[in-house]
């Protein structure tokens, strides 16, 4: 008895089969796998990837991963299995999915890492900020203010990820060139409020008449200003932060924090399809694609907030 | 074994015969030969898993330190391997995992603590040693891991990867060891009933430590698969596996009470769940649904279960 249910179950997936195979259409789809679905920079680049590839004429098919490594080689896997003509990665991290774009390569489907890269020949073509210039214009904006001198503090990232280090390295690039700017402090750390506020407290005691703390994510940042507000430093130490999150920008308004740096994710989203369209359509595109950054302090921080 | 219980037998194995007939006729694309290597890939790891889950489900018995296991042993290959080539390295990987199953079944079987509270106690304390020995960076040396390893986790014979042979292999192996050796049949009794077992001359305690080695060694085998897939050690690899690898054995069919339970039927619960995520994927339904989908899905399997043990 089983076995005839059986039986009469894959007469049935066959039929399914042919009925599936008769509707085959063309595929003008996209492919999309973002290290988060639900963090709000992820979110956003999203949004900017549908509203790009809608003006382009692409359908977009996305599949999460939750930085889960596996799970997004995974799901690249099924967008090729599903037939994308290319794909926008933002990959977990820089060694690990590189399963993702070998099998990418193996099946000639272009792959474009979009935000974060990979060390994987097979990756088409990077799409990045360019970091160590964001360091170089917030190192001229903070020296700038400072008038060339004064004890600096730096809030790096977390120790070893190559983007908070190329930060760093471009900021300390340009203090060198101001003789009278030191840089007194200097300590990595994870990207929370916390421990920014930990570090700049810490810094603060060692160094009273700090007159700049750098801070490599808004995170970090809004906890830095709070120790400044705490020890009546507001507007004698700059804050600096980085990637132009609300808080951050409410923050600037209410001229707590001197500068950020937008990161507009939307942007993002929307360069990697113009990037992946231009090159499926046969152009030619550099191996390195910057975005570009905006600097958002006083004085245009008004056309930048929210509207409500 | 009467007809109603063969048929009920079967739920996890027409359960994934549906949802490959519904997926295949709704996309042409599950079909294809790509497609099905796929999901044979994507299986392979948590199949491993599973199948030490069922070892220590089957004794009546409970692993959620499994994902942190997996990515102990993944680490510790690495290095090893970076130092001592790629034998030392897989053997010291797996060893590790079974370490850490060792641990696990002397505190459970022998200090009788609970196994929800060890595993937990396990699963966040290996996470620390991993991030301790690794400090919190992927391990990859500084040209990556020896290529034949990275290759293995890439490569196929006759077609199929490799790392889909591992399972296929283990599943071979341990089904005889589980389903028809003595110790078999007392890893049964003891999950069945501790108290009987005990009472029919069966050394409970050293049975259900013994699962729990069983299920560190495999959760180490999976690692150093993980490991090859990922081209690294990943110090934050298997964050939820021992929830996936639950869920794929209820799927299938065992009973969280114990002493019931089949290997390859975890297998298959494994690959419903594969499937589920890669019909989810080819359909192009959003991630948030995914994620209901999943849960719900899991419940309805544990529901079921429930239903069949209650006629």
């Amino acid at each position: 008895m089983p076995r005839l249910r059986l039986a009469a179950l894959f007469t049935i997936v066959a039929s399914f089969m042919l009925a599936a195979a008769a509707s085959a259409q063309q595929n003008t789809t996209i492919g999309v796998s973002l290290a988060q679905d639900d963090n709000p920079f992820y979110i956003a680049m999203l949004r900017g990837i549908r509203a790009r590839a809608q003006e382009l004429g692409w359908e977009v098919a996305t599949v999460s991963a939750n930085e889960d490594k596996l799970k997004q080689i995974n799901g690249v896997q099924d967008l090729i299995a599903r037939g994308v003509k290319g794909i926008l990665i933002s990959p977990i991290d820089a060694v690990g999915v590189n399963a993702a774009y070998d099998a990418a390569a193996a099946a000639k489907i272009p792959i474009v890492s979009v935000a974060r890269g990979s060390t994987s020949p097979n990756q088409t073509i990077h799409v990045a900020m360019d970091e160590k210039q964001i360091g170089r214009d917030i190192a001229e904006w903070t020296a700038g203010k400072l008038g060339g001198k004064g004890k600096v503090a730096l809030l790096m990232g977390p120790s070893g990820a190559p983007t908070f280090k190329n930060l760093g390295d471009g900021y300390a690039e340009v203090m060198a060139k101001y003789p009278g700017i030191s840089i007194v402090f200097r300590a990595d750390g994870p990207l929370t409020r916390e421990r920014g506020i930990k570090q700049a407290e810490d810094a603060l005691v060692a160094n009273p008449d700090l007159a700049a703390i750098y801070t490599a994510n808004d995170d970090v940042a809004l906890g830095a200003m709070q120790a400044v507000n705490a020890a009546n430093r507001k507007g004698k130490t700059l804050v600096t932060g980085m990637n132009g999150v609300p808080p951050a920008l409410r923050a600037v308004k209410e001229e707590n924090l001197a500068m950020t740096v937008e990161l507009n994710p939307v942007e993002w989203g929307r360069l990697g399809v113009d990037v992946l369209n231009t090159f499926l359509h046969g152009s030619k595109v550099e191996p390195h694609v910057f975005i570009k950054h905006v600097i958002i302090d006083a004085t245009n921080i008004d056309a930048k907030l929210p509207k409500t | 074994m009467n007809y109603r219980s063969s048929l009920a037998g079967q739920i996890p194995l027409l359960t994934l015969l549906l949802l490959c007939a519904a997926t295949a006729f709704l996309t042409e694309r599950f079909l294809s030969p790509l497609n099905l290597t796929n999901i044979l890939v994507q299986s392979s790891i948590m199949a491993v898993i599973a199948m030490g889950m069922t070892f220590v489900i089957v004794g009546g018995g409970f692993d959620l330190s499994v994902g942190s296991t997996a990515a102990l042993a993944g680490c510790v290959a690495s290095m090893v391997m970076l130092d001592a080539g790629i034998a030392a390295g897989v053997i010291a990987g797996v060893f590790a995992g079974a370490l850490v199953g060792v641990a696990n079944g002397l505190i459970i079987a022998f200090l009788s603590v609970n196994p929800f509270i060890t595993t937990l106690g396990t699963m966040v304390l290996v996470r620390g040693i991993v991030f301790l020995i690794t400090g919190g960076a992927p391990v990859s040396g500084e040209t990556g891991l020896p290529g034949a390893f990275v290759a293995f986790g890439s490569g196929r014979l006759f077609g199929v990867h490799y790392l889909v042979w591992i399972p296929a292999l283990l599943l071979v192996l341990l089904s005889f060891m589980l389903h028809a050796t003595p110790y078999g049949r007392r890893v049964y009794a003891t999950g069945g009933g501790r108290e009987a077992a005990y009472l029919s001359g069966v050394r409970v305690r050293r049975v259900i430590a013994s699962t729990y080695v069983w299920c560190g060694a495999l959760a180490g085998v999976a690692g150093v698969m993980l490991a090859a897939r990922l081209q690294s050690g990943q110090p934050t690899a298997g964050e939820f596996y021992e929830l996936t690898a639950i869920a794929a054995v209820v799927l299938g069919g065992a009973s969280l009470q114990g002493g019931e339970g089949t290997l390859y039927k975890s297998v298959i619960g494994v690959l419903i769940m594969i499937v589920l995520g890669n019909a989810l994927n080819l359909l192009n339904v959003d991630s948030y649904w995914q994620r209901v989908a999943v849960g719900a899905v899991i419940i309805a399997a544990a529901a079921a279960e429930r239903l069949r043990s209650r006629y």
